[in-house]
């Protein structure tokens, strides 16, 4: 292999070599695991950001590796949108191995930066991989990662059970992946995406229940409704270094990778199946924010609010014109910026406060200024405010939802910018400018491990924002040609009706909050108003309740069947345990009181026996 | 008899007829002696047997392959029992000047009876035999070991009789008693119902049902060292031996159904009898006799199909058991001088204090159980299949179903002996002495190394028939 | 035929009667007489050497051997009075034996003597058979011989007098 090869092979490689070396550092050095990851994830970061310059100036790179046969070959395929998936991953494993450093609920550290590591290495993978069969290999293996992330950060019984949830529900809709991968490749003849991309496939028949089956997959790994259900209960249980990095990030960089693969690169979509995926987007939109402005924790409301941006990304890519699909595009990466940001700052703040609710927190900002700065640059990042990144890539959104037809999807995103303004206006006030309560007390700013990824990351919103057409060249457009549309200008400020309404949108929320805060005078009762009103109310109690919750039904269902299945198993049980060991135990006594140790009953049997067995081989029977 | 061999028959017989005359007054050098002497005839008997097993080449191999396992199998369980006893502090219990010189001439019978070409030759050695071990069970003057030693020459006398009586028939028809003879003529009447009686006499001798009833009083009674002289080799090589020889006589013959069916009754009888009693005996000697018990019965499956992966089977099951009963009776000893018993209930967790007794009778039972990779498994497997290629397929289920059983009572054995709390009584036991560790270890090496490199040792077996 | 008719009854008494006999050394006579019976049979059947050898060495070593181990052996009274019915009922189970066994067993014989094959007078020298035919019988017998003296010594072991312990 060439070096270019060698150019995406060391991001997957490297990371699995050094996790396997982080096992075996002994526990107590004290920076050298943090030191291997650092190292490790930055080599991969350079390494890949050759491979995108080389991609987007000379054309793909290929590798291909013989592995279990012809039937699953390793084939990589770099083409524009796979090299900015892999940037953006190893950027992100980058960042969160400096953040890590500081954290301290991580649980054992060494098998923390070895799953870290080994993230760099699955992810990667995904990215990569041209091959349906590798790229699902490194995406199940994922699933692993993930339990072992949530159960090593605390040993309660509630992590273990969130952990358990997260993998049965990443499990069984990787099982719907795995069959949709094996329909797909029976019907197109060939496992290799690029070679399927040739001759795109009509959802028609087999195609759709594959295509279904797929969406499920990687609707899940990005976190959509009704596969999000672990997330929040993630965000309790477990640390901000792994919110930062798999749920906020990594998951949906690769989920919405393979969504835009199969709804653009393999498919052609009709009608009824792109209404259905721009729905989804549009109900996880509305669902999630409605959840996350009524949280009273941190990290909780932080999550809901990732679940709510995969909304937009889904109905960014569902829109299927261009305009649309690079504002999925765009918002992807946006959302990994600032939603890592907002994770972080949640986990610093966590670090020095040792509390996630939002009753105990506030009046944050002089004690921990450069945390408060981050969160507002993310905050507003995320709401949609210009001229930061958030509100171009929304921007692209709506217009590319609008040039499908159905406003309603516009009308939904809208009221999801409001509502996700309204919660992180609660949200800063509380934590960061509020009166503070007594219980915290001598809070001190952040160690520079925790601010300097934190920093980077507000610097990437900036520049994304102002300075917008350079990400959208370098990346988003050449992603596109590689899909094969054609782009038209996308960026820069068109001060058209859009802008307007971004506008309105702000003042409603700002409203909104200002009115919730008059009514109760302490910031974070702001959203009672909308949480206590009529149907709301109700609807909210049974969400908390876990009525909607698809894992918590099956959970139910489950237990019953289980109960009935042990009834039937404890009859046979008991006949295979009881019957056997009684009954030779039975037989056993019964010859045992033979052997008295009389001497003269042996003598008889011996003797009658050689007789009866004399007769018998000579004489009666000739 | 087989000239190559002559040697190894007379060498201990010499050496225990100039004991009484070199070593009236030094004890040690009787020990020396003895021991020497079986050493030397192991040491050369060794090395011919590895160095054709690692050329794995048996062309130049003009010896009879049965009688070479038998009389390595014989050196070695003599050579463990002579080493052991000579740590064991068998002063205290019994007269050296008579011990040492009557293993030997053991020994010596042994080798005789396996070199024999004529089966009077083979019954006369049988019978020195039988006296030698009469003597021997009662080396240390106690009630039980008496008790034993009356109860086994009077319950295996009418085997006597028996072969007496079948040799006699033989008569009638060749004057000649040769084994050679024997096979030409196997396919008369008169032969095959005299090999009959023959074969229920020494099944007598042998302890398979129904008259396995001596066995359990006479393992149990024994002096311990000797009783894993009994049972690792003399019942074997006095009772199974012929039997197997017999076999091999009569493969061909056409009028070989009848005893197929009694040795096939006998066998699975005692294959289940033996297990089913092994499991709620309370005494670690008394079970390991009936475990004896329940493998002769597999040995005497085997031959009962009277074919060539029968015998082999057969023989490698017979050399196997001798290995693990020799370990298991030994380390009985060993446990039973430590702690003073050999109540079951009463011992428990010995592995802390005893490690190398509690591992090597692990991996000793262990491969009478048949567990693989010892060699256990490789021998019960070709038992079984030899059962099923005949055509007796439900002895074979039986057979292997009674596998499970035991199994389980020695699963049961290992846990409540060896494993567990240590009880306070047992503080004080410390491991038994390291001389007395060395045969065990090298039997268990042996046990281990042939079940791992089973192809050779069954290359090397096949060449019986 | 009427000789061996009274061969056989002289064995079968003498057996019964060193069974059931009360004292030791009565057994031990009644033994001497049944291997001289056997001799004669031996002697009837045209096998002089069996003969002589059966003579001798059971009806003159084993006795004398018998008789002096019996007459060293203290026979006191008894404690307990040993159970004579048992001795009683043999002769008469033994009885009822016989005359089943006259009834099946003949057939059995007489038909495995139909497939005996009757062999030539050999009138070959003792000696040959004893070094030619049967040599390896020596190591037998010197086995056997060393085998007893062995056994000898260790079952009758010098009780340790109180100084040697």
């Amino acid at each position: 292999m060439n070096e270019i090869q060698n150019l995406i092979l060391i991001p997957i490689i490297l990371p699995l070599t050094a996790g396997v070396l982080t096992l075996m550092v002994r526990e107590r050095t004290k920076y050298l695991k943090e030191f291997i990851a650092i190292s490790t994830t930055l080599v991969s970061l350079f390494s890949s950001l050759t491979a995108l310059k080389y991609v987007n100036s000379i054309g793909d790179i290929n590798y291909e590796c013989d592995w279990l046969g012809s039937f699953s070959l390793m084939q990589f395929r770099v083409d524009q949108l796979s090299a900015f998936i892999l940037l953006s991953v190893s950027l992100f494993s980058f960042l969160i191995s400096i953040y890590s450093i500081s954290v301290k609920n991580k649980g054992n550290s060494k098998i923390f930066y070895f799953l870290l590591l080994l993230t760099q290495f699955q992810a990667a993978g995904v990215a990569v991989s041209d091959n349906l069969i590798s790229m699902l290999f490194f995406w199940e293996s994922m699933v692993i990662v993930l339990y072992l992330y949530i159960y090593i950060s605390a040993s309660t019984n509630s992590t273990r059970t969130t952990a358990l949830k997260a993998f049965l529900i990443n499990g069984v809709s990787d099982l719907a992946l795995l069959i949709g991968i094996m329909i797909l490749g029976y019907i197109s003849n060939t496992f290799v995406m690029s070679e399927i991309s040739k001759s795109k496939l009509i959802v028609s028949g087999w195609a759709t229940i594959a295509y279904i089956l797929l969406l499920t997959g990687t609707l899940t790994k990005a976190g959509a409704f009704p596969f999000h259900t672990w997330i929040p209960d993630a965000a309790l249980n477990s640390n901000a270094a792994f919110m930062a990095y798999i749920p906020a990030s990594i998951d949906k960089l690769l989920g919405i990778y393979f969504l835009t693969r199969i709804t653009v690169f393999l498919y052609t979509l009709n009608h009824t199946m792109q209404l259905i995926v721009m729905g989804v987007g549009a109900i996880t939109i509305i669902v999630a924010v409605m959840m996350a402005f009524i949280q009273t924790d941190y990290k909780r409301l932080l999550s809901y609010h990732a679940i709510s941006q995969t909304g937009y990304m889904i109905l960014g890519v569902g829109t299927l014109n261009p305009i649309g699909i690079a504002g999925g595009l765009f918002h992807m990466v946006n959302n990994a910026i600032y939603k890592s940001c907002l994770f972080m700052t949640s986990g610093a703040v966590e670090r020095q406060t040792d509390t996630n609710n939002l009753e105990k927190l506030g009046g944050l900002f002089s004690k921990m200024p450069i945390t408060a700065i981050c969160f507002i640059i993310s905050a507003a990042a995320i709401s949609g405010i210009p001229p930061l990144n958030g509100f171009f890539s929304k921007e692209l959104v709506y217009k590319g939802s609008l040039l499908t037809g159905y406003t309603i999807f516009f009308i939904a995103a809208e009221i999801g910018s409001i509502f996700t303004l309204a919660s992180f206006l609660k949200l800063g006030h509380t934590v960061f400018f509020d009166k503070p309560s007594s219980s915290i007390e001598n809070v001190k700013e952040a160690p520079l491990s925790m601010l300097i990824p934190m920093i980077i990351l507000c610097i990437l919103c900036i520049i994304f924002g102002f300075g917008a057409h350079f990400p959208i060249r370098h990346f988003i457009s050449p992603s596109l040609i590689s899909l094969g549309y054609i782009s038209e200008e996308l960026s820069g400020f068109h001060t058209d009706n859009l802008f307007l309404v971004a506008l309105s949108v702000i003042l409603i929320a700002l409203t909104n909050h200002i009115f919730g805060y008059q009514r109760t005078n302490r910031a974070y009762k702001a959203s009672d108003h909308i949480h206590h009103a009529p149907i709301l109310k109700d609807i909210y109690e049974m969400a908390e309740k876990g009525y909607f919750d698809l894992y918590e039904i099956f959970k139910k269902i489950f237990r019953t069947f289980a109960n009935f299945l042990f009834k039937i198993d404890r009859v046979f049980d008991s006949i295979i345990d009881y019957i056997p060991s009684n009954s030779s135990y039975k037989i056993s006594e019964t010859f045992s009181s033979v052997h008295s140790g009389v001497y003269s009953l042996y003598m008889f049997f011996i003797f009658s026996f050689a007789i009866i067995f004399v007769i018998y081989l000579g004489g009666i029977k000739w | 008899m087989v000239v190559d061999f002559l040697s190894y028959s007379l060498i201990p017989l010499f050496s225990a007829l100039a004991i009484p005359f070199i070593a009236r007054k030094n004890k040690r050098l009787i020990e020396l002696l003895s021991n020497v002497t079986l050493l030397s005839g192991l040491l050369n008997l060794s090395y011919i047997l590895l160095s054709y097993l690692i050329k794995n080449n048996y062309e130049t191999f003009t010896m009879d392959v049965y009688s070479f396992s038998m009389i390595f199998t014989i050196y070695l369980v003599g050579l463990s029992i002579t080493f052991f006893s000579t740590h064991y502090g068998i002063e205290n219990d019994t007269n050296p000047t008579s011990y040492y010189p009557l293993i030997l001439i053991g020994v010596s019978a042994m080798s005789s009876i396996v070199i024999a070409q004529d089966i009077f030759t083979l019954y006369i050695f049988v019978e020195a035999l039988s006296v030698v071990s009469f003597a021997l069970i009662t080396s240390d003057n106690s009630h039980t070991s008496i008790e034993a030693s009356i109860k086994y020459f009077f319950l295996t006398f009418p085997a006597s009789v028996l072969i007496i009586f079948g040799i006699s028939i033989l008569l009638l028809n060749h004057p000649n008693l040769d084994f050679s003879t024997i096979k030409d003529t196997s396919s008369k009447f008169l032969t095959i119902i005299a090999l009959s009686m023959i074969t229920v006499g020494f099944l007598i001798k042998s302890g398979i049902v129904p008259f396995h009833f001596w066995t359990p009083d006479v393992y149990q009674g024994a002096y311990s060292p000797i009783s894993a002289l009994l049972a690792g080799i003399i019942t074997k090589i006095g009772g199974v031996y012929a039997i197997i020889k017999i076999g091999i006589l009569i493969s061909n013959s056409q009028l070989n159904y009848f005893i197929s069916k009694i040795l096939l009754l006998s066998g699975i009888l005692s294959v289940l009898i033996g297990a089913f009693l092994a499991m709620i005996q309370k005494d670690f000697k008394r079970m390991l006799a009936y475990s004896s018990i329940s493998q002769m019965g597999y040995i005497i499956l085997a031959v009962a199909t009277f074919t060539p992966l029968g015998i082999i089977a057969a023989v490698f099951h017979l050399i196997n058991h001798a290995t693990f009963k020799t370990v298991l009776f030994l380390n009985s000893a060993c446990v039973e001088k430590q702690t003073g018993t050999t109540n079951i209930l009463e011992l428990k967790g010995l592995e802390h204090r005893m490690p190398t007794t509690a591992w090597t009778s692990i991996i000793a039972m262990m491969a009478t159980a048949g567990i693989p990779p010892l060699s256990g498994f490789w021998s019960k497997l070709l038992i079984i299949v030899a059962l099923w290629k005949n055509g007796n397929i439900y002895y074979a289920i039986i057979a292997l179903i009674a596998s499970i059983i035991t199994l389980a009572y020695f699963m049961i054995l290992q846990k409540k002996v060896f494993f567990g709390k240590l009880p306070e009584k047992f503080d004080g036991v410390k491991e038994a002495k390291f001389q007395l560790l060395i045969p065990v270890v090298v039997i268990s090496g042996i046990i281990i190394f042939s079940g791992l490199f089973f192809d050779r040792v069954y290359s090397y077996l096949s060449r019986i028939v | 035929m009427s000789i061996y008719l009274l061969i056989y009854f002289l064995i079968i008494v003498s057996a019964v009667l060193s069974v059931i006999s009360k004292k030791l050394i009565n057994s031990a006579i009644m033994l001497a007489v049944l291997s001289v019976g056997v001799s004669l049979l031996f002697f009837t059947y045209e096998a002089p050497w069996a003969g002589v050898f059966e003579l001798s060495v059971c009806a003159g070593l084993i006795t004398v051997i018998f008789i002096s181990a019996v007459s060293l052996v203290k026979q006191d009274d008894e404690a307990f009075k040993e159970n004579r019915v048992k001795y009683t009922i043999f002769p008469l189970i033994l009885i009822i034996f016989a005359i089943l066994s006259s009834i099946f067993v003949p057939d059995y014989f007489s038909k495995l003597s139909n497939f005996s094959i009757y062999l030539e007078n050999q009138n070959e020298p003792v000696g040959k058979f004893i070094w030619l035919y049967r040599g390896v019988d020596i190591i037998g017998q010197l086995t056997l011989l060393s085998a007893s003296v062995f056994v000898i010594k260790h079952i009758f072991k010098k009780k340790k007098t109180a100084e040697e312990r």
